[in-house]
């Protein structure tokens, strides 16, 4: 057998994954709320009924109706049309804050995990302080500093989303690094990067990708948190918490401008959550037979 | 015939008197009169503090010399029953009331007041201690400023000698700020004389929880009678609609600060009142002049057009409120009605920008207060109204805030390109809002005119009513040509009370005495 053929056998084990995430009814209900809030974002312009920035200071506090599906919230904006584009920036915050999160987290795992002894001590140590913090008030510390804005509120989820991955790849790596095939890389004399890219990253990465995942649900959440606190999105942004803040006011007497953002952050949360959870099951090698 | 005229006159003497002694006899003594409020109190010592929050509460604990007629601007006689203004208006005679004594029994007399005003004034004084005494500066311009000397002429005889005529001078005395302290009080207490209040009026100071409730009791010995009132309590809830929900259950009598929302079911409801104050304020938005193209007229003629305030009072005032075309509110006198308003028109806004040499528009910051505030009880969404309104003239405004304390601190700083905020007039005196807001020398938009300047001064020094309104007539004028704010609106706050609250006259200065204030169980 040539390597070309190795490679195509179905015994692959990302082959094997993806397959069994198929057969994972929660898995694939998450990958279809996924798909749909994709969507919904890449085509807002097209679906989205009216501009979700245009007012109508005259018509308040619609309910809905067959003109706005979703009513009308406390400046007279359509409320579908602001959820509808409300998607793109809750993507837009779970994927750059997650990156951040992701690469430094991961570099500084790696070097963690792979050199040990000082580097290990104060690396973890510094991601021991930050995860003593509670996230949301490290992020509403942050964005303190920098000023309230949502490119601040994304850097400030990122930043505090970087312990959680530098834990799961340090570990990864140190259970890697000691076994034979690395010395053999060693003893072949392949470079520190080239074992630490090429041996001890594809070997972590399971974990990784349902650690991502599940914390781009955590993200978007952490968004809206801090943009219902005031900190992330600024008006007239359509951010689904910021428009939950603004909706608080009125919850007596127009329960339909919080319900609706409310229910669109569930839904995204919900659908990164089953597709990690899917994730972990498939990944996970015993539960091979499942 | 004579003795039916006779008799026809007793008949209406004796009606008189039996509505009178009804009314009278309607007005019951007792209970305790709880205020739900947004903010708890700075400082409990009036010449220290400049929040409303405060005012509130000292304005039942001190007297001033002279204070404002209820519901009104007007002056009536306080802590003295008459006074008299020399020819020059240089000098002004107060006679005090005789026997009125302080909280803690020393008499309110000449010296008392002599040495209130030498604590606030003289920056040397041994008491002149506990805060920056922001007030005394602000309305007799800086340490002792106008006031040159205060003489005890005899026990209940007070004379100022001015340094020069000061026309608002009888006014700023009715001022909260300006309440008579009991002086044995301020030099047992100190620093800490803010948490220890004594004065004369109507309601003792009983105890301040911060944050919390601040609660006082009856003065017995009220030189204007004793008040119905056994207690009045003041409470924080920060919240306007908890404070709402507090209202329904019971458990507060009264609150100001009501979301527009609510008051359509305040209405409905047969257990509540609606009343108003008397507008006397203005909310605005200012344009820095500092900042590019802010310094071009044209520029903010354009967002002056660009504005429709009508629509704005329509949908975040509940109605209560009328459109501002000037920065003094109508009910002053020396409102200049006689201008017109630049008129809502995006077509010439958009001309005024091209001319100005911006027809693509620009980019700009636009601060909005964090706080509900009587001029603007909705700040947030009216940011966001107006900033759409002038995105329909092509420019595009960033909206940003800060918290309340930062806020006005960047305020002062002059940090903000653009800004909506407002005032409430404390003293009833066009002098009040135009030199204090738009003075070159005071204001915080970088507005400069010599000329207004010059006529602002001139009606400080004059005691001619007439010339005083001509002259801030003209100052209006200039006002409006230089646009250094769009004028949005002249708010009539309302506040709620339970309907067994009687005799509650909401003053237009925002805090008034609540002696006279009875609740009918």
């Amino acid at each position: 057998m040539t390597n070309e053929e190795i490679k195509r056998r179905p015994s692959n084990p990302w082959y094997e994954a993806g397959r069994r995430l198929l057969k994972n009814r929660i898995g694939l209900l998450g990958i279809v709320f996924i798909g749909i809030l994709l969507f919904i974002a890449i085509f807002a312009p097209l679906i989205a009924p009216y501009d979700p920035l245009a007012q109508n200071i005259m018509g308040r506090y619609k309910a809905p109706s067959s003109e706005h599906l979703l009513g009308t919230d406390e400046m007279g904006r359509d409320i579908l049309s602001r959820i509808i584009y409300g998607s793109r920036i809750s993507l837009q915050v779970g994927l750059f804050s997650i990156s951040i999160a992701l690469i430094t987290g991961v570099f500084l795992g790696l070097l963690a995990g792979y050199y040990g002894g000082f580097w290990d001590m104060l690396i973890m140590r510094i991601m021991d302080i930050m995860l003593a913090f509670p996230a949301i008030l490290l992020a509403i510390a942050i964005v303190a500093i920098l000023g309230p804005q949502l490119r601040n509120a994304m850097l400030a989820i990122g930043i505090i989303n970087i312990p959680r991955f530098a834990r799961v790849v340090r570990s990864s790596a140190i259970s890697i690094k000691e076994s034979e095939y690395i010395l053999a890389a060693k003893m072949m004399g392949a470079s520190d990067v080239r074992i630490i890219f090429f041996h001890l990253l594809p070997n972590a990465m399971a974990p990784l990708i349902v650690q991502t995942t599940l914390s781009i649900a955590t993200a978007i959440l952490e968004a809206a948190a801090l943009s219902f606190l005031g900190l992330g999105a600024q008006p007239p942004t359509p951010e689904w918490g910021a428009m939950l803040t603004d909706a608080r006011s009125s919850l007596q007497q127009a329960p339909w401008v919080a319900t609706f953002p409310g229910l669109a952050i569930i839904f995204g949360v919900l659908g990164f959550n089953l597709l990690g959870d899917g994730l972990r099951d498939a990944l996970d090698p015993k539960m091979k037979n499942v | 015939m004579n003795y039916v005229k006779k008799l026809s006159l007793l008949l209406v003497v004796a009606l008189v008197v039996a509505l009178f002694s009804f009314s009278v006899y309607a007005q019951e003594y007792g209970g305790t009169f709880v205020f739900g409020r947004g903010g708890d109190s700075v400082g409990l010592d009036p010449i220290q503090v400049t929040d409303g929050e405060s005012f509130k509460v000292t304005q039942q604990v001190y007297d001033t010399i002279v204070m404002f007629k209820p519901g009104t601007t007007e002056v009536i006689p306080g802590l003295a029953k008459d006074w008299k203004v020399s020819e020059d208006g240089k000098t002004w005679t107060f006679h005090l009331r005789e026997g009125v004594e302080f909280h803690d029994g020393n008499p309110v007399n000449a010296e008392a007041i002599k040495w209130n005003f030498e604590r606030w004034g003289y920056e040397d004084h041994p008491y002149h201690i506990g805060g920056e005494f922001t007030y005394y500066a602000y309305m007799f311009q800086d340490f002792p400023g106008v006031i040159k000397e205060v003489n005890a002429v005899d026990e209940y005889t007070v004379e100022f000698v001015l340094e020069n005529p000061q026309g608002p001078f009888l006014n700023n005395l009715a001022m909260v700020s300006f309440g008579i302290a009991s002086p044995a009080a301020v030099k047992k207490w100190g620093e800490d004389y803010f948490k220890h209040p004594v004065g004369s009026g109507p309601f003792k100071f009983v105890e301040w929880k911060q944050g919390d409730r601040v609660v006082l009791e009856a003065n017995e010995d009220y030189w204007d009678g004793r008040p119905y009132l056994d207690k009045v309590i003041f409470r924080s809830i920060p919240d306007n609609g908890a404070r709402y929900m507090e209202l329904r259950s019971g458990s507060i009598d009264m609150m100001d600060y009501i979301n527009p929302e609510d008051v359509q079911s305040v209405k409905e409801n047969e257990d509540l009142d609606l009343i108003l104050r008397p507008s006397f304020n203005v909310g605005y938005f200012a344009m820095h002049q500092d900042f590019e193209p802010f310094d071009n007229v044209l520029v903010r003629k354009a967002f002056a057009h660009a504005i429709n305030k009508e629509a704005l009072i329509g949908a975040f005032y509940a109605g209560l409120a009328e459109p501002a075309k000037n920065p003094l509110p109508p009910s002053i006198w020396s409102y200049n009605d006689e201008i017109e308003d630049y008129p809502y028109d995006l077509e010439k806004a958009k001309e005024l920008l091209a001319e100005a040499g911006y027809p693509d528009g620009f980019e700009f910051d636009f601060y909005y207060m964090p706080v509900p505030r009587p001029y603007f009880p909705q700040p947030k969404m009216i940011a966001q109204a107006v900033q759409y309104y002038l995105s329909e003239i092509g420019v595009t405004a960033n909206l940003l805030s800060y918290d309340w304390g930062t806020y006005l601190d960047k305020y002062y700083d002059d940090q903000f390109q653009t800004y909506i905020l407002g005032w409430t007039g404390d003293n009833g005196d066009p002098d009040n809002f135009l030199y204090v807001l738009l003075d070159q020398t005071q204001n915080n938009c970088g507005y400069e005119s010599e000329e207004l300047h010059e006529i602002l001064i001139e009606a400080q020094k004059s005691v001619d009513k007439e010339e005083r309104i001509a002259l801030y007539k003209e100052a209006q004028e200039i006002i409006h040509e230089d646009v250094p704010w769009v004028p949005i609106a002249h708010s009539t706050p309302p506040l709620v009370k339970k309907t067994m609250v009687k005799n509650y006259i909401p003053n237009p200065t925002s805090t008034e005495k609540l002696h006279r204030v009875w609740l009918n169980d």
